[in-house]
C-alpha cells in the first residue's frame, strides 16, 4: 500500500556498518585471547574496528538528516533516531574495549578463550535477530505487533551471556592473580558482555514502539 | 443608535471563548502529540469552521430563535408588528438586543467560571441554559401551549445530554471496530502507520471544525437575529457568519493553550483510535444538529466517542471515575447560567417586565 522509504534504506545500511564492526572486533577478541600476540598485531586489527565505528559514525549521520522533512510523525524520528543512536553505541563500544585492551597492552589468559569465543558469538546471533526486528519494524510492523519471538530471543540470548560473565567473574576473582589484574580482566569481560546489554536495550525500545502503535 | 452595536459584544465574547475551547476538540490531541503543527491547524480550522457557518450555520437560527421567543427573551411576530405600528421599533429593537446581551454575558460568565474551576464546560449548553433560565422568570407559563411547548424544549434539551454521547459512541465504536478489521492489516511498516495517522487526523480535525461552523456559529448571534427588524441582525446568512468570524477569532487567539493541555484520560485509545473519535464526535455533532435542529455539545460527543472507543478493547478500558465529574459538569454548566439568567431576570423585571 505504500512505497518503502529512503530512512529504512539508510538505516539498514547503518546496521550494516555496526556489524562490520563487529566482525571486526571478532577478529581482534580472537587476537586478544591468544598470550603470544603482539602489540603490533592488535593495533592493526584496532584499525579494522575503528574503520568499522567510523563507517557506522557516518551512516548515523545520514540517516538522520533524512528524516528531516520526510512523511514520519515527529515522535517516530525521535524513536528512528533514539534506536539508531542506540545501535551506534554497539561500535562505540567494540571500539571503546579494543582501545583500552591496545592501551592495556593485555591479552586474555588462554583458558578463557573458549568463553570470551562464547560470548562473542551469542552477541552476534542477538545482533543478527536485531537487525531482523529493525527490518520488520520497517516492513512488516504488524507482524512483530502479533509476534515478538525475535525480541522474545534477544532478551533470553541475553541471560545467557550474563551465566558465561558470571562464570567468567568466579574463575578471575579465584585465581591467584593480583587484585589489580583481577579488576582489570574482569572489567574488560564486563564491557564486553555491555555489547549484549546494549542490544536487549534496543530490543525493549522497539517492543515499546510496538505497544505504542497498536491500532 | 450606532453604539447599539456594542451590545454585539457578549455575543462575539462568547463566540471568541468558544473559539478558544472547541478548537481543542478538532485538532487538540493532533497538536498535542505533534502530529499537525499549531499554525497548520489554526489554518484548517479557520477555514473550515467559516465554511460550516456560511453554508449551513443559518439553519440552527430558526429554532434557537423560537426556543428564545418562548421564553420572553426575544418578541413575538405580533409584538413587532405592534411596535411598528406604533413608531417604537427602535425601543424594541434596543431591549430585544440589551435581552440578547445580558443572555450571552450569562452564558460566557457561566463558561469562563466553570473553565476556572477546571470543569469541562459547554458553552452552547450554557446558552440554552441561559435561555431557559430567563424563560422561567419571563415565560407565559399560564398558557398552556407555551407551558407544553417550553416543558417539551427543556426535556429534549436534557434527553441529547444521553443522546449524544450515546449516539457517538455507537458510532464511534463502529468506526474503530471496521478500522481494526479492515485497516490494520495496511498499518505494514511505521512509514504506512505514520501516514495513516496524519491524513486521518486532518481530515478528521477539518471535518470537526466544519461541524464546529455549522453547529455552533449561529448559536452565538441569534438572539440578536430578527428578520422583522426588531434586533441588530435581520440577515440569517449573516448572523451566522458574524458567529463563525467570531469563533474563528478566538481559534486564532488564544487556543493554544487549551489544545495543548487537552489529553483526556476517560479511556485509554491508540493514535490511530484518537482520530476516529474526533471524526465520530463531529458526525454526531452534525447529525444532531440536522435531526433536532439546535446546537449540542461538542465536548459531550467527544467523551462519547471515546467511549465507544475504549469500549472496542474492552470495558476495563473505560475510566468511570472521570466520567462522573464530566456528568457533573454536563448538569451544572446549563444550570449556572440558567440560574444567573434567572437572577439578572428578576433584577431587571422593571425595565423588561411590561
Amino acid at each position: 500500500m505504500f512505497k518503502k522509504n529512503r530512512t529504512r534504506a539508510l538505516i539498514m545500511d547503518q546496521i550494516k556498518d555496526v556489524e562490520n564492526t563487529l566482525v571486526a572486533f571478532k577478529s581482534f577478541l580472537k587476537a586478544a585471547t591468544v598470550p603470544e600476540t603482539s602489540i603490533e598485531t592488535l593495533k592493526a586489527l584496532l584499525k579494522g574496528v575503528n574503520d568499522g565505528e567510523d563507517a557506522a559514525d557516518a551512516s548515523l549521520r545520514a540517516m538522520i538528516d533524512s528524516l528531516n522533512g520526510g512523511a514520519y510523525l515527529p515522535s517516530t524520528r525521535e524513536n528512528i533516531i533514539s534506536i539508531a543512536t542506540s545501535c551506534d553505541k554497539i561500535a562505540n563500544k567494540c571500539e571503546s574495549v579494543a582501545t583500552m585492551i591496545v592501551l592495556y597492552r593485555f591479552t586474555f589468559p588462554r583458558e578463557f578463550a573458549e568463553d570470551i569465543d562464547k560470548i562473542y558469538d551469542v552477541t552476534a546471533e542477538q545482533f543478527a535477530l536485531l537487525q531482523e526486528a529493525i527490518d520488520m519494524l520497517f516492513s512488516r510492523m504488524n507482524e512483530l505487533q502479533k509476534d515478538t519471538t525475535v525480541l522474545d530471543k534477544i532478551r533470553s540470548l541475553e541471560s545467557v551471556i550474563d551465566k558465561i560473565e558470571l562464570k567468567l567473574g568466579d574463575t578471575v576473582f579465584g585465581s591467584d592473580a593480583e587484585l589489580a589484574a583481577k579488576m582489570q580482566t574482569f572489567g574488560l569481560i564486563e564491557r564486553i558482555c555491555d555489547i549484549s546489554d546494549i542490544i536487549e536495550d534496543i530490543a525493549d525500545k522497539i517492543q515499546i514502539i510496538l505497544i505504542a502503535r497498536k491500532a | 443608535m450606532p453604539w447599539i452595536y456594542l451590545l454585539l459584544s457578549a455575543g462575539l465574547f462568547m463566540g471568541w471563548s468558544l473559539g478558544t475551547n472547541d478548537a481543542a476538540n478538532a485538532f487538540g490531541t493532533a497538536v498535542a502529540t505533534r502530529v499537525v503543527k499549531y499554525r497548520t491547524a489554526i489554518i484548517i480550522i479557520a477555514v473550515m469552521i467559516l465554511l460550516g457557518a456560511v453554508l449551513f450555520g443559518h439553519e440552527s437560527i430558526a429554532k434557537l430563535t423560537s426556543i428564545a421567543t418562548n421564553n420572553g427573551v426575544l418578541a413575538t411576530e405580533e409584538t413587532v408588528e405592534a411596535a411598528k405600528a406604533a413608531g417604537e421599533l427602535e425601543a424594541l429593537r434596543l431591549k430585544s438586543a440589551l435581552k440578547a446581551f445580558i443572555i450571552f454575558a450569562c452564558a460566557g460568565l457561566t463558561v469562563f467560571i466553570m473553565s476556572y474551576l477546571k470543569f469541562p464546560v459547554s458553552a452552547n449548553q450554557s446558552v440554552i441554559g441561559a435561555i431557559i433560565g430567563w424563560g422561567i422568570c419571563y415565560a407565559d407559563y399560564s398558557d398552556a401551549e407555551i407551558l407544553q411547548t417550553n416543558l417539551g424544549e427543556i426535556a429534549e434539551f436534557a434527553s441529547t445530554w444521553l443522546i449524544n454521547p450515546l449516539v457517538a459512541a455507537v458510532i464511534s465504536f463502529v468506526l474503530v471496530f471496521l478500522i481494526k478489521k479492515f485497516i490494520e492489516r495496511h498499518l505494514t511498516s511505521m512509514r504506512s502507520y505514520d501516514i495513516i495517522v496524519k491524513v486521518g487526523y486532518i481530515a478528521a480535525g477539518a471535518f470537526s471544525a466544519f461541524s464546529i461552523g455549522q453547529n455552533s456559529s449561529a448559536s452565538v448571534t441569534a438572539f440578536y437575529y430578527d428578520a422583522g427588524g426588531a434586533n441588530l441582525l435581520s440577515n440569517a446568512r449573516l448572523t451566522a457568519i458574524i458567529g463563525g468570524v467570531a469563533i474563528v477569532i478566538g481559534v486564532l487567539t488564544f487556543s493554544k493553550r487549551v489544545m495543548m493541555t487537552v489529553g483526556s484520560s476517560i479511556a485509554e485509545i491508540s493514535q490511530v483510535d484518537g482520530f476516529v473519535v474526533i471524526l465520530a464526535s463531529a458526525l454526531t455533532v452534525l447529525l444532531m444538529n440536522k435531526w433536532w435542529g439546535l446546537p449540542v455539545s461538542t465536548s459531550q460527543s467527544v467523551v462519547g466517542a471515546v467511549i465507544g472507543a475504549g469500549l472496542v478493547s474492552g470495558v476495563k478500558k473505560v475510566n468511570f471515575g472521570v466520567l462522573r465529574n464530566i456528568a457533573i459538569a454536563w448538569v451544572s454548566s446549563p444550570t449556572v447560567a440558567g440560574l444567573l439568567a434567572f437572577l439578572v431576570a428578576i433584577a431587571t423585571k422593571g425595565y423588561f417586565g411590561a
